[in-house]
């Protein structure tokens, strides 16, 4: 499989750049626009694996998406995304529907998508797949963290969407959904607990940006929340007995930006609170934890060529726990990226990390995160091609 | 409080200062257009497929010119605030992400010209000196 998307990879940069592809289908109106990306990056840490196996280096960091979009008529659209990706253990390169929808866009200020939705949580959750839209190669794994990209990424169900102008105060874009999250299970070798199932009753939430006016156009305020609930049945190995174990969860952040020329600044606050509920508590206690999570970041075009990012992000899994190593990471990242062509880039990034939360246990043989490096290094390389 | 006006204050300066006078390119329309003038900010919404309708519901057709075209670079930054490149990831995270799709890129201004001229709500930008072949020309507020 490796070798498939090489030689693809290989095949796009060899071809000259190109723009999108732009099939005229028959008919006045039908317009079929493709677009594609391909990813291949390498992960390497000092200490901890992080990601994937990473402290003796890993190339298992691999996206691969292609993408058509057709314009029925002015208001109607229909599009789909296939992806495939490998990150460490999870993605595994299966090939996935990563949204699909049907869009009516009815007026500026009201439209609907139904089908499978990116989730607009935050300024760039719904984008976090897309390295050529951003400086960085990882997003701030505080509030995007790439393991949950499954949970977190789309919902599978109805999206009322829209943009407002407000004249001399601006505009509002807002996004409001609800629907379910369809979680494939996959085994989790050397994990002792077996999730038999996985259901998510529904997932609903919104997010709101005001888009400021001159003389601060570019900057834009807002907030997300989102309510999910998740629910699995946990074979432990002490009992012969399925556990059953409900989460309702609720995520919030509060989001800033502010775009001006080649300059962009960012900075977002979020708390997620989860609720365990079990069916055998003195198995899987009930317990109600708050984490919290936080970054700012800048970024800046030198040329046409070179780019330039930096940002701090602050991980909290457990607010009680602030204090310990274990429950703590704090990730200052710095990164180049380079833009070949306009179809082509390679960045560069290196972080330095502190504290071992946001780490896995079953990546890192096992063992408790407490017993891991507190201080350590990751770098990444990352090549994208697009058109 | 002091910390925020500060801010705000900056903010606002960085962007005046970069307010650069408007010259180098004309914005066109279909002539049909009864508009003489047109707000920059709905020019802007315009490109960036947030206001997709005229005021007379007509849709909106914008064209632009390919990146590296100097009227595109200098629409972009005086008319979008943004560099070409910033608006170039605005539109891969609205692409792969299911939210839109940019206005077509046409590589000459006379394609742009002959293409609003044939589009009736079409709305394009091309360099001072190009041949209007019946376009309408449009003055931004």
């Amino acid at each position: 499989m490796r070798f498939v998307l090489a030689v693809s990879a290989l095949a796009l940069l060899a071809t000259p750049p190109a723009a999108a592809v732009e099939l005229r289908l028959p008919g006045d109106l039908a317009q079929l626009q493709v677009h594609g990306f391909i990813s291949q990056g390498f992960l390497y840490s000092s200490d901890n694996n992080y990601l994937a196996h990473s402290s003796q280096g890993s190339f298992e960091f691999t996206e691969l998406g292609l993408n058509f979009t057709m314009l029925a008529t002015d208001k109607l659209s229909l599009g789909l995304q296939i992806f495939s990706h490998d990150l460490g253990p999870i993605g595994d390169y299966r090939a996935t529907l990563d949204w699909y929808a049907v869009d009516y866009h009815w007026q500026d200020w009201l439209g609907v998508r139904a089908g499978r939705v990116k989730l607009p949580f935050g300024l760039y959750n719904d984008s976090s797949d897309i390295d050529s839209a951003r400086t960085a190669i990882l997003l701030p794994q505080s509030i995007y963290p790439a393991q949950n990209r499954d949970f977190l990424l789309a919902q599978t169900g109805v999206e009322v969407y829209g943009y407002q102008g407000l004249g001399a105060a601006g505009g509002l874009d807002y996004r409001m959904y609800g629907g379910t999250i369809f979680l494939d299970l996959r085994p989790q070798p050397g994990n002792p607990i077996t999730a038999v199932d996985v259901n998510v009753p529904y997932v609903a939430g919104g997010r709101v940006l005001w888009a400021a006016p001159a003389p601060v156009e570019g900057l834009r305020l807002g907030g997300s929340l989102q309510f999910l609930r998740l629910e699995t049945h946990l074979l432990l190995p002490s009992t012969p007995s399925q556990v059953a174990v409900n989460l309702p969860v609720m995520l919030w952040v509060a989001s800033v930006e502010y775009t001006v020329r080649d300059l962009l600044l960012a900075a977002e606050y979020s708390r997620w609170r989860v609720r365990t509920e079990s069916s055998n508590p003195s198995l899987v206690p009930e317990a109600l934890t708050f984490s919290e999570r936080g970054y700012a970041l800048a970024s800046y075009r030198v040329n046409s060529w070179l780019q330039a990012g930096a940002y701090y992000s602050l991980l909290f899994p457990n607010v009680t726990r602030r204090g310990t190593l274990d429950g703590r990471q704090h990730d200052a990242a710095l990164t180049l990226r380079f833009d070949v062509n306009p179809f082509w880039l390679v960045k560069v990034e290196g972080h330095y990390m502190h504290g071992m939360a946001g780490l896995s246990s079953s990546l890192n043989g096992n063992q408790p995160l407490k017993s891991l490096s507190p201080d350590w290094a990751f770098f990444a390389v990352k090549t994208t091609a697009f058109f | 409080m002091r910390i925020c006006a500060f801010i705000l204050v900056g903010l606002a300066a960085a962007s005046l200062a970069a307010d650069l006078p408007r010259s180098g390119y004309v914005l066109i329309v279909h002539p049909s257009s009864r508009a003489a003038r047109i707000d920059r900010k709905f020019v802007a919404d315009v490109f960036l497929r947030r206001a997709t309708r005229w005021p007379d519901d007509t849709p909106i057709h914008p064209v632009d010119l390919g990146p590296a075209a100097p009227a595109r670079i200098r629409f972009s930054q005086e008319i979008l605030s943004r560099s070409v490149a910033s608006v170039r990831s605005y539109w891969q995270q609205r692409i792969f992400s299911g939210q839109g799709l940019p206005p077509p890129e046409l590589p000459d201004e006379q394609d742009v010209v002959s293409y609003v001229v044939s589009h009736p709500g079409a709305i394009g930008y091309v360099s001072l000196g190009t041949p209007m072949s019946g376009a309408a020309v449009l003055e931004v507020n």
